[in-house]
């Protein structure tokens, strides 16, 4: 086979040709697409007794008496209600202007951490608020979080909705 | 390994078949659907945040509860993906090449055998089942709360009421007429648990249908079915729906020929996704509005 080379015919030389410039087309692309932004949380919360809840996190429904009563034009409606989480829409003439929520710190310790440096309060509770439509306080280990949906929920309502919890009631809920 | 979560929403179609199919139906629930794509998007549109730390904060949180398999998230998706391939399976065979294209009902005719009423029935009864499912399973209410599903139906939009309407009008009307609930009722009755055994759909998902036996899982489909009666009726009557008027719809995006109508209940079960892509939106959404909150 020593002569293998020199007999390669022309339409063979052109189609090695083509399949090199297929390879590194795909090995370029490859490396020119970003790294994935959420791969390592996929790696990390895939791993072996990985969980993303707690395992001894309060069950969602003991949560829902906490929740503000509806009333003065405004509906509730529960949505979800999991392991260590409740929430439920605030609607106004049919329309979701808000979620209220209440989630059980201690599937995600960082969500509890965050108001050690909190020096603003709601009710006495210490309060934080995040991003453009987040306002929360922390209640023991409850965390309960006001988040706007109408542009128009302003910051000031948010607070005024996290005080119609029963946040006492629920700094006295022990599971 | 199955897909992730940012993956299956990230690779939502922008277009095709379930596509088109469903913009037809924006007469049947105005507005109410646009077709939200790709991970970060959906979690700027669902929370209105738009920093990028913020949204990286929430995406890794929703990946985390997705992959929590206690959390009923995988089954809700494995549902909404089962009962649509099981639907379809006949013809999917056919169309595996096809993947990605646009088919056209009339080049796809040799491939495509009507459904009997009966089969066409359990279909709409075993799918009604598993959005019921679905929904306890995605919100964490009891796995058999009819009446708490009875009472969020109420309260569906977006999304999900697309996916209602769609149900309605491509595995009720379309296949079955305006007599869709009635026969679909008295299809159900007269199946024996053995012959529900044997419907493609029914087999797919069965694993996840409350009632321990086959005999048990009838009688949950039957007290479902009987339950959301009511709900269906008032959708098609106050919405003034026929056959015909989604028909015409439908033929406005996709090429159908209402002379073989028998065939495009059949051709909708093999083009058209409509559990997956809605149910995957659902479940984006979802996942969302619970990790920003608890951030």
């Amino acid at each position: 086979m020593r002569n293998s080379v020199p007999t390669f015919k022309h339409w063979q030389r052109s189609l090695l040709g083509l399949l090199l410039t297929v390879v590194l087309l795909i090995t370029g692309c490859q490396q020119a697409k970003a790294p994935d932004r959420f791969a390592q949380a996929q790696q990390d919360s895939t791993k072996r007794g990985v969980t993303a809840v707690a395992k001894d996190a309060t069950q969602g429904s003991q949560f829902n008496k906490y929740f503000p009563k509806p009333g003065a034009g405004y509906e509730r409606v529960y949505t979800q209600e999991k392991k260590g989480f409740s929430e439920a829409a605030l609607k106004k003439d049919g329309k979701e202007v808000a979620k209220l929520s209440i989630s059980d710190t201690s599937s995600l310790p960082a969500a509890a951490a965050k108001y050690e440096n909190s020096s603003q309060t709601i009710a006495g509770y210490p309060a934080i608020t995040m991003g453009k439509t987040q306002t929360s306080v922390l209640v023991g280990k409850y965390q309960v979080k006001v988040l706007g949906r109408d542009p128009n929920f302003s910051q000031a309502e948010r607070e005024q909705w996290i005080s119609k919890f029963d946040l006492k009631g629920l700094s006295k809920l022990k599971i | 390994m199955s897909k992730t979560i940012y993956e299956l929403v990230d690779e939502l179609p922008t277009d095709g078949m379930t596509v088109k199919a469903l913009n037809a139906l924006d007469f049947v629930v105005p507005g109410q659907w646009q077709n939200l794509t790709g991970f970060t998007n959906t979690i700027s549109a669902v929370t209105g945040e738009t920093d990028d730390a913020m949204i990286q904060a929430i995406g890794e949180r929703a990946v985390y509860l997705y992959n929590d398999s206690s959390q009923g998230y995988q089954r809700a998706m494995w549902l909404y993906n089962t009962v649509d391939s099981a639907a379809g399976a006949l013809g999917a065979a056919a169309l595996a090449n096809k993947i990605g294209q646009d088919i056209s009902f009339l080049g796809f005719l040799g491939n495509l055998t009507p459904k009997p009423e009966k089969a066409q029935s359990l279909d709409l009864a075993v799918k009604l089942v598993v959005e019921l499912v679905a929904f306890c399973q995605i919100n964490g209410i009891p796995g058999d709360s009819i009446g708490d599903f009875l009472a969020a139906l109420g309260d569906y939009g977006g999304e999900s009421l697309m996916r209602m309407a769609a149900l309605v009008c491509y595995d009720g009307l379309i296949p079955l007429g305006g007599g869709f609930i009635e026969k679909g009722m008295a299809s159900i009755t007269q199946t024996s648990p053995d012959e529900l055994q044997k419907n493609q759909t029914f087999k797919g998902v069965s694993d996840l249908i409350p009632g321990g036996n086959p005999a048990g899982q009838l009688g949950f489909i039957t007290q479902s079915f009987d339950s959301v009666k009511g709900w269906m009726g008032d959708f098609v009557s106050s919405r003034n729906l026929t056959q015909q008027s989604v028909l015409s719809h439908l033929s406005q995006v996709i090429q159908v020929s209402a002379d073989k109508l028998d065939y495009v209940g059949a051709f909708l079960d093999v083009s058209v996704k409509y559990y997956t892509h809605t149910g995957t939106q659902t479940l984006a959404r979802r996942l969302i509005e619970r990790a920003v909150a608890e951030l």
